[in-house]
């Protein structure tokens, strides 16, 4: 009985662990992913802007047979953007050599004002320098996002130098076979990337 | 504005916040040392125990504070498991010792003149209990989804915080404060209760160094602390708990074992001064 109170504290404890907060497949689906499929059995995208060299990048060519990663974000990003860059370089980073030459990470910026090609391609190499940084004007990349059924960015106007952009926080899988885009969101985890990179480079669409 | 430091996803910058709860919980233990050195003043002639006492409750104190205040508090909450960490090493293990030490020995008198307080901390500061009680406490309160639950919200904070105070405090009373109507532990036994803590590798801390990939959320996905990253912060932060522990539990024994050797010379040559007693 006297050890009553430490066994009430104990038990609190225990009962936070309970309350752990669901992690990012909170859309149930019937696949092993930790993300959550939004199309199966479509087209590998079509888009075409330019890359940090200034070249034009067709994303439908440069990608054919490779699994993608598509996220819409800027370099001066507070939170989300940096931490999904860092997580997909650690775990790309740990797959074997000839995996990684199968799988191609494209940041698309949504803020043109800032971002020119040498400070995104700056921002990338601190991440990864096979990631690709792509441009284009707010518009240009606003109908690529909409095209992914992904929200368009959003840019303060006369914000001055400093200011926030809202975007959409998730990253786009797409398949290497094209026709597979699995989505996840803020809150996917080193673990979760790790368990489904291996999946997604085997993926084959469910075509009906 | 908060009142206990927790996970608020905000990035981080340096500007001062206040968090009222750590004060109140700060001035009223100050508060209660002043009622008992009043009520408990050092033995006449003072031989240097009340100032010694009192340096060691206030040294404590001011661990605790800064553990639990602004920056390293905020730091801890939401953005480096390695704050994290140091800050329990300085609330749960360094402060309730030096808080426990500095107590004035008149004060347990109190215990044995409450039957049910005298049972309750007999029970639970008896070595074995209170091992299981502190390594388990350690354990629990490091989980990954203890801690990532916990930190999101103030009170979760909170408790998780008094957990490590109400531990070390267990931790600590077989060797630093007495139990009226039961006999001290022998030097050599506090050591070995001593070293066996700094020896032991408790599953959170081997997961923190040998984990693949972060394991706690909360850090993993915090808005990113310059110059770090998350899993060299979680390997940085089983490093500091490992050595840490073992640190403070190997200076807390060569202190006993000092005085051990001093009070055994003054039993053999009463001019030799005795030490003062741990």
């Amino acid at each position: 009985m006297v050890l009553k109170p430490a066994l009430m504290l104990v038990a609190l404890l225990v009962s936070l662990a309970a309350c752990e907060p669901p992690g990012s497949s909170d859309e149930l689906d019937s696949s092993p992913l930790k993300g959550s499929i939004i199309e199966t059995g479509g087209e590998r995208p079509r888009f075409t802007l330019s890359d940090t060299d200034g070249n034009p990048y067709t994303f439908e060519d440069e990608t054919e047979g490779l699994l993608s990663f598509i996220f819409f974000g800027y370099t001066n990003c507070p939170d989300v953007c940096p931490i999904h860059m860092a997580m997909l370089a650690t775990v790309i980073g740990r797959l074997d050599p000839a995996d990684r030459g199968r799988v191609r990470v494209v940041f698309i910026s949504t803020d043109p004002a800032r971002d020119t090609p040498e400070v995104l391609r700056r921002w990338l190499d601190s991440f990864d320098p096979g990631f690709v940084g792509l441009l284009g004007t707010l518009d240009e990349v606003n109908a690529v996002a909409e095209s992914l059924l992904l929200p368009p960015a959003a840019v303060p106007v006369n914000a001055g130098e400093s200011y926030i952009v809202g975007h959409a926080a998730s990253v786009l899988a797409v398949t290497p076979d094209g026709g597979t885009r699995v989505k996840y969101g803020f809150g996917t985890r080193h673990e979760d990337w790790a368990a489904d990179l291996p999946l997604l480079l085997q993926w084959k669409a469910q075509i009906p | 504005m908060q009142w206990w430091c927790s996970a608020q996803g905000q990035p981080w910058d340096w500007t001062w916040r206040p968090y009222v709860g750590v004060w109140l919980f700060v001035a009223l233990i100050a508060a209660g040392y002043v009622a008992l050195r009043r009520r408990y003043p050092p033995p006449e002639p003072d031989n240097g125990d009340g100032r010694h006492r009192a340096a060691y409750f206030v040294t404590g104190l001011i661990l605790l504070w800064a553990a639990l205040d602004w920056p390293l508090g905020a730091l801890g909450a939401s953005y480096l498991a390695s704050a994290h960490v140091t800050q329990f090493l300085l609330a749960g293990v360094i402060a309730p010792g030096l808080m426990l030490l500095g107590i004035p020995r008149g004060a347990f008198g109190l215990i044995e003149r409450r039957p049910t307080l005298h049972a309750f901390l007999g029970d639970l500061t008896h070595p074995v209990p209170a091992f299981l009680i502190f390594n388990v406490g350690m354990t629990v309160t490091h989980w990954p989804g203890v801690v990532d639950a916990a930190m999101v919200t103030q009170a979760g904070a909170f408790a998780l915080d008094m957990a490590w105070v109400f531990c070390g405090v267990i931790f600590w009373w077989p060797l630093l404060a007495p139990i009226p109507a039961r006999p001290g532990l022998h030097p050599l036994m506090k050591i070995g209760y001593l070293a066996l803590n700094g020896i032991l590798i408790r599953p959170p801390f081997a997961m923190m160094l040998f984990s693949e990939y972060p394991i706690y959320s909360t850090y993993e996905l915090a808005p990113p602390f310059p110059g770090t990253n998350p899993l060299h912060d979680q390997q940085f932060a089983g490093a500091i708990m490992k050595l840490g522990t073992a640190w403070i539990m190997g200076v807390a024994a060569f202190m006993i074992f000092r005085e051990w050797m001093r009070t055994e010379a003054a039993a053999e040559d009463p001019s030799v001064p005795s030490g003062w007693p741990i």
